[in-house]
């Protein structure tokens, strides 16, 4: 059992149900200008910062698979969207030595902004129409300011789900090394 | 750290392509995602059960700060409306009974008829895209998978998906929410100063909780004539029979919306007998069909491939649309929609599309009727 909970996409699943029941519930109440608050996009680009591109992109399918598993859009848009945001998050970093918190902070706010815009693009070329819209910009400036700020609470949990010891955490990322 | 023995390019494309698979399985309606959305709820739903049962004093808190205010100008500007549509509600009585007295006469079904299950807002939507929300009935109730959901202004959207005690209702604003509908100009009215032979009709309203009192007087429908075959078919002439309402045989306890401390006084009319409204099949409004389709919070929602049949002539703003029903169609027919607010003419066969404005409002909504209807086509109710 403790094997099974320590493996990363298990303790991805353990994250993610308890940040999905927030997004379901609390979330989807309380709106800052109208706009839905997106922890599940903050912990999948969370997770890139922590753990690099690889891990990125697989948090980001799993809590993008979880998100659309709930919603009433195509299964698998959210798990594209957020998976490409995990790894891109994950490339950022490797292009830095250090990680301060600060720079974190920049990176999913950049990244949430980012995904935030090209979800609905995705959508309308699957077919999905009307989400595309003046009100997008506004969505994007919100999300990407409240996922800056929920960083330096998802980050950490990014790292624990993803089983990152302290002694990787310091060392250089994977990517420096391709 | 790998997660995965192959190669990290391969994973980080197998997450892509199974993504894509997914979505092409989700569009063509395959039965494994269903599934999937099946067991996932049965799993998730105790911990979004224990999250919402934690986060409701914080969210009641964050209300109570952020909306105080609008609130109380909500409730000040919704008390007027409500003094001002005790008038019209009367008026509408008359015509709701004549109308399904019509239907009834041509064996159509009707509102009235169909069963319903009220049923409450227990969550918003999580994402900033797609428009649903979530209800505290399921199908324990029964309610499935297409049920039209309406309140007491119109229609709100339809069951997109059910568990055993809760659903989901895409609303009606949703860019994947279409129903075909009908587009009625409304009759032209002539105002309450004109005098009739046949209708004078005074309504008073008063409120007990203030002192003053307005009188209303109502809107008389122009004098017309209408006979009704009771083998189904309904013929003009220009005889002077007329259909009768008396307002005195409603009854309103059954009918009138609940209000505390209001007195509703009908007064009898010039004519003996009590009020009489008539109507003229000569000035009956237009009614054309069309495809009524949600696009997004953003951007009213439209009335598409209009049937323009020169017979009906032309949509004018203002237009009311109701649900046109039919042996496919996902709600029954009569169910209002919204008003046409714009007409947008395009060029070619295309016809004109029509922005609408919901009746219902969809960002503030408490309580909800599920209808319990299904076409035809799918099943009997």
């Amino acid at each position: 059992m403790i094997d099974f909970v320590n493996k990363p996409v298990a303790r991805l699943i353990l994250v993610g149900l308890p940040a999905l029941a927030l997004q379901t519930t609390f979330f989807a109440e309380v709106k800052i200008f109208g706009v839905v608050l997106q922890i599940m996009l903050a912990l999948s680009i969370a997770a890139g910062l922590a753990g690099g591109s690889e891990n990125g992109a697989l948090a980001g399918f799993v809590f993008g698979l979880m998100f659309d598993l709930v919603l009433t859009s195509p299964l698998g848009l959210s798990a594209l969207v957020y998976g490409a945001a995990g790894w891109g998050a994950g490339y950022l970093h490797s292009r830095a030595l250090e990680n301060p918190k600060w720079l974190n902070a920049l990176v999913v706010g950049l990244m949430s902004g980012l995904a935030t815009f090209v979800l609905p693009i995705v959508a309308n070329w699957i077919g999905v129409e009307g989400w595309l819209s003046s009100r997008l910009t506004k969505v994007m400036i919100v999300v990407a300011l409240s996922n800056a700020l929920f960083s330096f609470l998802v980050v950490p949990i990014a790292r624990w789900s993803l089983a990152i010891r302290r002694s990787q955490r310091l060392a250089p990322p994977a990517e420096v090394f391709l | 750290m790998p997660v995965y023995s192959v190669s990290r390019r391969r994973a980080i494309a197998l997450l892509a392509l199974t993504s894509i698979l997914l979505i092409t399985l989700d569009i063509q309606g395959n039965s494994v995602v269903r599934g999937l959305r099946g067991v996932f709820s049965t799993i998730f739903e105790p911990v979004q059960s224990s999250a919402r049962v934690m986060t409701r004093p914080l969210e009641n808190s964050w209300r109570g700060i952020t909306n105080y205010g609008e609130l109380e100008a909500e409730n000040q500007r919704l008390q007027d409306q409500l003094d001002q549509q005790e008038g019209a509600f009367i008026a509408a009585l008359a015509t709701a009974r004549d109308a399904q007295e019509l239907l009834a006469l041509n064996g159509i079904d009707n509102l009235a008829d169909i069963s319903s299950v009220t049923a409450q807002v227990i969550g918003g939507t999580p994402s900033n895209y797609s428009q649903t929300i979530e209800i505290n009935q399921g199908s324990d109730r029964g309610l499935r998978v297409g049920m039209p959901v309406v309140n007491a202004a119109g229609l709100v959207g339809r069951i997109t998906w059910v568990d055993n005690d809760r659903s989901l209702v895409l609303l009606a604003n949703d860019s994947l929410y279409a129903i075909p509908v009908q587009v009625v100009n409304q009759p032209n009215i002539v105002p309450a100063t004109t005098t009739t032979t046949t209708t004078s009709t005074t309504t008073t309203t008063s409120t007990t909780t203030t002192t003053s009192s307005t009188t209303t007087t109502l809107p008389v429908v122009p004098p017309v004539s209408a006979v009704v075959d009771p083998n189904g078919i309904t013929t003009t002439t220009q005889s002077m029979t007329t259909t009768t309402v008396d307002l005195s045989t409603v009854d309103f306890g059954a009918l009138a919306p609940t209000t505390t401390g209001v007195i509703v006084t009908i007064a009898p009319g010039t004519t003996a007998g009590g009020p009489t409204t008539t109507l003229n099949l000569d000035d009956l409004p237009i009614a054309e069909t069309g495809i009524f389709r949600g696009r997004g919070i953003d951007n009213a929602p439209v009335v598409e491939f209009i049937d323009q049949n020169s017979r009906f002539g032309e949509v004018q703003v203002g237009a009311l649309v109701f649900t046109s029903g039919g042996s496919q169609s996902l709600a029954p027919r009569g169910i209002v929609v919204g008003r046409v607010i714009k007409i947008v003419e395009r060029t070619g066969t295309s016809g004109a599309v029509l922005e609408v404005r919901l009746t219902a409002k969809l960002t503030s909504l408490n309580f909800v009727r599920v209808l319990l209807y299904q076409p035809v086509a799918t099943g009997a109710p």
